[in-house]
């Protein structure tokens, strides 16, 4: 109950998903300002670790002019005028002074594996290479007691300054028993919210994190939530997406780095500069959307002719995210890209309520007694054929035994 | 006019223009919506994709629609407390004559017609309850597919300046969390709800022309002519 009062108030005072592209000159020039201030502090300060980002460039084959082309584009990204491209470039080297706790909590480190399997690193890929990662559960060579201890430490150490990084929903069946972590078996929420306490914010990444993604569908057996049910008082970042894309993770930790701010996000929590755009309005396939030209099923001609896959269930039309533009491993490619629609993997309950690979007319609803489903025009037809006939039975009572009003003329 | 009987005026001429609108609009954002929602005819494949367009042109459609639902909602909501015919909100607050009333006419229907004690000759409760139910079916579909309709206005730009996605946030946005939290439930919600109005049309026919029949007032004559006829006591 007390959740619903709570869902009456936000209605009202919600952000509305406006995206801002351009807030005037003097703004931006604060901004820069205040960004140049902090890059210069962030120079004093020493590495958390020795990776040097030019070399690192250099190794994997990159040349400065590619660099300066990524930066601009991440500036582009992060929704900034070009005037912000160099200091952009300079965040990037400095990635090295961010220091991040990776915490891996019920999912399938899809996320992890989104960063980490790219075929060839790029530029991406070695930005996140170069962060300070001081404890990641999946990717470090510690376990056990040293883990945790080497976790304990960051925490002191980074006191407040590090981010929080969380991959996975978090069980709240049986007391959280659904999943522990450590030597102490401390439960995922406990050590969640001990985690949380000193960081300087707390990125949730992928669908899982975000909003309880896959393990939180129905009938949700762990009672999984994501990060926002259950951390309420510290900066929060929903960067969802089933896997986040590595460009948007980049895009968080650089406006971090640059600004020491949280991007601008949406009512759900996901930065603007990354969710403020649905996936339909920059689809390459739109103009067959507008044509009418659909895939009727897979592999026909429509299909070999890049037509628009709504008709596939592509959810492209109810789906914010910037993969149509940026796509995934370096713009290499993206879902419906390579013939299938889009499963609205970046909104809530996207696994019951998006990727059912139908058309949202020919979607299985459930009755809000959790009971029979049946698509919304199963349902409705069965409607009208219940008033249907009803109103037979009427008719004919009526026509039996009804009484008609003495219109004025003789009747027999 | 037959003898006995006398003519009372009903429905003016701007309500009855609203009311064919209303319903030839109905059945156009019916065979639109329902293409849009899942596409149920194919193009011609060996047109070019300029010349055929025609998920563009049931969008639009369907949006002309909306806009003249959006101008005769405005105006039935103003007419509702302002007409100097007569005010339907009066036949809808839910004091002791109008409850009496409109268990008069349930009553009426129920006994086909054999138990008939109220004044047939004015506008009923139960009628104008079952008119204020459309009305609220209709707002809400306007509310909704304005909600679908913003998520391509994200740059919070449009042809008509800023202020119209602007509005829009601010009118439909609650729609989200009160369908179910998602701009999926929306979409669904707008779609059961045509079914539910579907079914309110059906019933309202069958009343309207079951009336005629029973009643023998020419009650089916009041959307076209503007008026129907009762028995004239006076005269007697």
């Amino acid at each position: 109950m007390s959740d619903r009062i709570e869902t009456v108030k936000k209605l009202f005072t919600s952000k509305s998903s406006r995206v801002e592209t351009n807030k005037g000159d003097t703004y931006y020039q604060e901004l820069f300002e205040k960004c140049e201030a902090r890059l210069n502090e962030m120079r004093s300060l020493t590495p958390a670790n020795k990776l040097d980002f030019t070399d690192l460039l250099e190794e994997n084959g990159i040349d400065r002019r590619e660099f300066m082309k990524w930066a601009s584009a991440t500036t582009a990204m992060l929704m900034l005028p070009p005037m912000f491209t160099p200091l952009v470039a300079d965040a990037a080297v400095m990635m090295n002074r961010a220091p991040v706790v990776w915490l891996e909590l019920q999912d399938c480190a899809g996320n992890s594996e989104a960063l980490l399997r790219a075929d060839g690193p790029k530029i991406d890929e070695i930005v996140l290479d170069i962060i300070s990662l001081e404890y990641h559960e999946t990717l470090q060579a510690a376990s056990g007691h040293q883990a945790e201890k080497q976790l304990d430490e960051a925490m002191e150490h980074f006191k407040g300054k590090y981010l929080l990084f969380v991959e996975g929903s978090i069980p709240m069946g049986m007391d959280g028993q659904y999943g522990t972590i450590g030597a102490k078996g401390e439960t995922f929420h406990d050590h969640l919210v001990r985690c949380a306490e000193n960081a300087a914010a707390v990125v949730a990444v992928g669908a899982c994190a975000t909003f309880g993604g896959i393990p939180a569908a129905a009938p949700n057996p762990t009672g999984a939530v994501g990060v926002m049910d259950v951390i309420k008082n510290k900066p929060l970042i929903n960067i969802p997406a089933c896997p986040a894309n590595p460009a948007n993770m980049v895009g968080v930790i650089l406006h971090y780095v640059l600004t020491g701010q949280v991007p601008e996000l949406d009512s759900l929590l996901r930065p603007k500069f990354a969710f403020g755009y649905r996936i339909h309005d920059n689809c390459e396939r739109r103009a067959h959307f507008d044509a009418g030209e659909y895939v009727e099923e897979w592999g026909d001609v429509g299909a070999q002719n890049n037509f628009c896959l709504y008709k596939m269930g592509c959810k492209g039309p109810m789906t914010f995210n910037n993969c149509s533009i940026v796509r995934y491993n370096e713009a290499v490619n993206w879902p419906i890209g390579v013939g299938r629609g889009c499963i609205g993997c970046s909104e809530p309950d996207f696994w019951d309520k998006y990727a059912y690979e139908r058309p949202m007319a020919d979607a299985k609803i459930k009755a809000p007694t959790g009971g029979v489903e049946k698509t919304v025009d199963e349902f409705g037809l069965g409607m009208l054929t219940a008033a249907g006939i009803g109103i037979a039975i009427h008719a004919a009572a009526s026509t039996v035994a009804g009484k008609r009003e003495n219109s004025g003329e003789s009747h027999e | 006019m037959k003898q006995g009987y006398k003519q009372v005026k009903r429905m003016t001429p701007a309500m009855r223009i609203i009311h064919w609108v209303n319903a030839i609009c109905m059945v156009g954002a019916v065979i639109t919506g329902l293409y849009i929602g899942h596409p149920y005819y194919q193009s011609f494949i060996a047109d070019g994709a300029v010349d055929k367009y025609v998920m563009a042109w049931n969008r639009y459609g369907h949006f002309i629609i909306a806009i003249l639902f959006d101008v005769t909602s405005v105006i039935i909501a103003y007419l509702y407390f302002f007409s100097r015919f007569e005010k339907p909100y009066k036949k809808v607050i839910p004091n002791g004559k109008n409850i009496a009333e409109f268990k008069a006419v349930v009553v009426n229907l129920l006994t086909l017609n054999r138990k008939k004690e109220f004044d047939s000759s004015h506008a009923d409760s139960f009628n104008t309850v079952y008119f204020t139910i459309f009305h609220l079916l209709l707002a809400w579909m306007l509310l909704t597919g304005l909600q679908m309709y913003v998520h391509g206005l994200e740059s919070g730009m449009s042809s008509i300046g800023t202020w119209w996605p602007w509005m829009l946030h601010l009118v439909t946005d609650w729609t989200i969390p009160v369908c179910g939290g998602t701009l999926m439930d929306v979409r669904i919600a707008h779609h059961m709800t045509m079914w539910f109005i579907l079914c309110w049309v059906v019933f309202h026919i069958y009343y309207q022309v079951w009336r005629t029949i029973f009643w023998k007032e020419a009650d089916i004559a009041i959307v076209i002519g503007g008026s129907k006829f009762v028995k004239d006591d006076s005269a007697n």
